[in-house]
């Protein structure tokens, strides 16, 4: 190691450089301001506080940067992120929604938490604290479960769903003419022959789901082929609103909407190998206004991209035995 | 010389930001099938197999339900709103009990079955309809209860009498 050895020298030199760069870095510096608060999310002081130790950071208007979050690089990722973070989600501000769209929020903040998608994994490896504990994951789940008993529903709205089913009844066997998506999706009306690959009972905006598969699905699903699943797979995934009766059952109600999601590794490369559509209410109307909607899909289902991007766990048993 | 060992925190900081977004394998999110809710045991037929006619949630017993039929009964039940099944329609209402859907917090999903009724509608020669009524129950499902008559029981009118999800 003797000093003054040229290498040495360069060294010295590189660190020095090194250190002059990112000195120089630190005046760049995007400004994270703080906004007065608004509208503060309305839950009780428990779930807030646990809220604003994980994730006001980049969900608020009260973002406080611990002081190496400060130093640059890091700073314009920090920047970043609470500006995308309060764009998707800003607790300062939605205090103003109602009492239900504010739950509808923390039910989706409880899933991103649950599935280990926030606070975001690399934030919550370098700020210690900031990931939320299981006892306190049980106190924002205690707030919003179990849901209130389910009231008989009002006359209104079962005349409007009696309605829709006269309607219905009457155009029967009638393909009706539906649009495409704006990313060129086309409807596939025989979805409602395909089997059943599972159902769920949605009680955090009260609609219930059957989920059904194509036969490639069926198939894939009898040879446990299911991540990835195989391309010409396709989902049909059918919401009704909840329409409880006199005695708590909760029937299906007025007809919401139906989702497709189609398998083409190759053709829907651009958004995960699935190609997405929804369409909304009995004269099925396209979701999207543009092709760009498909992303606010692909969002939605990031959670579990492991899992191919897909949140149904199919039921076993289709395949076997066929009609009658 | 403090300057270039802040580099190399930066530097060990930036590497643990890459190990945690690449680690982070989530239970909740592994690959399965529901086997749990499997229709275990020895059916006439398999439901599941089935088109779907509707179905519905009784939260107080903690359980759900879905009405399928073959395909003369869904045929009906799609085309009808009245509960005259022609002869040889078979309605079958699988009950699960209900659990939390892992993947998302706000969803219940369908856990163990807990009951499989058949209703099936057969028309004689006089074209008089008689209806039999059979319920399977346990774990596997076993037949539990079975009657036939000239007249709907009670349980098997309650299921001719639900009428088709609008399915556009
Ligand atoms: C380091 C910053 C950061 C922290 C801390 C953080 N988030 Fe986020 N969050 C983001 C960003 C960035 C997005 C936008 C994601 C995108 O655009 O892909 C986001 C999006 C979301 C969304 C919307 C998801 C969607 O796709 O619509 C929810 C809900 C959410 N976060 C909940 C939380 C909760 C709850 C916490 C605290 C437990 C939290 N976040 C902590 C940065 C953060």
């Amino acid at each position: 190691m003797a000093t003054g050895s040229p290498r040495a020298k360069a060294v010295v030199w590189i660190a020095v450089l090194l250190c002059i760069v990112f000195i120089g870095i630190q005046f760049i510096r995007p400004a994270i301001e703080n906004p007065p608060v608004t509208a503060e999310i309305q839950a009780p002081p428990a779930v807030k506080q646990i809220l604003r130790s994980s994730c006001y950071n980049c969900h608020s208007d009260e973002t406080k940067l611990p002081w190496y979050d400060q130093v640059a690089p890091a700073y314009w990722l920090a920047e970043r992120d609470v500006e995308k973070g309060r764009m998707a989600l800003n607790f300062s501000e939605i205090g103003e929604l109602s009492a239900a769209q504010q739950k509808g929020l923390l039910f989706e903040a409880i899933n991103q938490i649950q599935l280990g998608v926030m606070p975001l994994p690399a934030y919550r490896a370098i700020h210690p604290g900031s990931a939320v504990t299981p006892e306190q994951l049980e106190i924002l789940r205690a707030y919003l479960h179990p849901p209130a008993p389910k009231q008989a529903a009002p006359q209104a709205q079962v005349q409007a769903a009696d309605a829709q089913y006269e309607a219905w009844q009457h155009a029967a066997n009638a393909i009706p003419a539906v649009q495409p998506e704006p990313n060129g999706i086309a409807f596939i009306p025989d979805y409602k022959n395909w089997r059943v690959i599972s159902s769920t009972d949605r009680f955090d905006n009260h609609t219930m789901r059957e989920i059904l598969g194509n036969e490639i699905a069926i198939k894939a699903i009898a040879e446990h082929r299911i991540n990835p699943w195989p391309d010409g797979t396709v989902f049909a995934k059918v919401a009704w609103a909840q329409q409880p009766d006199a005695q708590g059952i909760s029937h299906t109600g007025a007809f919401v909407q139906v989702e497709l999601m189609i398998r083409d590794q190759k053709k829907y490369a651009a958004t995960k190998g699935w190609g997405w559509g929804r369409w909304r209410g009995a004269d099925l109307k396209p979701y999207g206004r543009d092709a760009s909607f498909a992303h606010e899909c692909v969002d939605c289902h990031k959670p579990v991209r492991k899992n191919d991007y897909v949140y149904t766990a199919p039921l076993a048993g289709q395949g076997t035995g066929g009609q009658q | 010389m403090r300057a270039p060992m802040k580099c190399t925190g930066l530097l060990c900081a930036g590497l643990l930001v890459i190990a945690a977004g690449c680690s982070g394998a989530n239970s909740r999110v592994a690959t399965h099938i529901n086997q749990e809710a499997a229709l275990t045991g020895n059916l006439p037929y398999n439901p599941l197999a089935w088109k779907v006619i509707t179905s519905w949630i009784d939260e107080q017993n903690g359980t759900m339900s879905t009405l399928f039929g073959n395909d003369a009964a869904v045929q009906y039940a799609r085309n009808n709103s009245g509960h005259d099944y022609p002869s040889g329609a078979v309605l079958a209402a699988v009950t699960w009990s209900q659990q939390e859907d892992p993947r998302w917090f706000g969803a219940g999903i369908p856990s163990s079955p807990k009951s499989v009724e058949f209703v099936s509608v057969i028309k004689g020669a006089d074209q008089k309809p008689s209806w039999s009524y059979e319920k399977y129950e346990g774990s596997p499902l076993k037949e539990s209860s079975k009657a036939e008559a000239s007249v709907p029981g009670d349980r098997a009118a309650w299921l001719l009498a639900q009428r088709a999800a609008v399915m556009p």
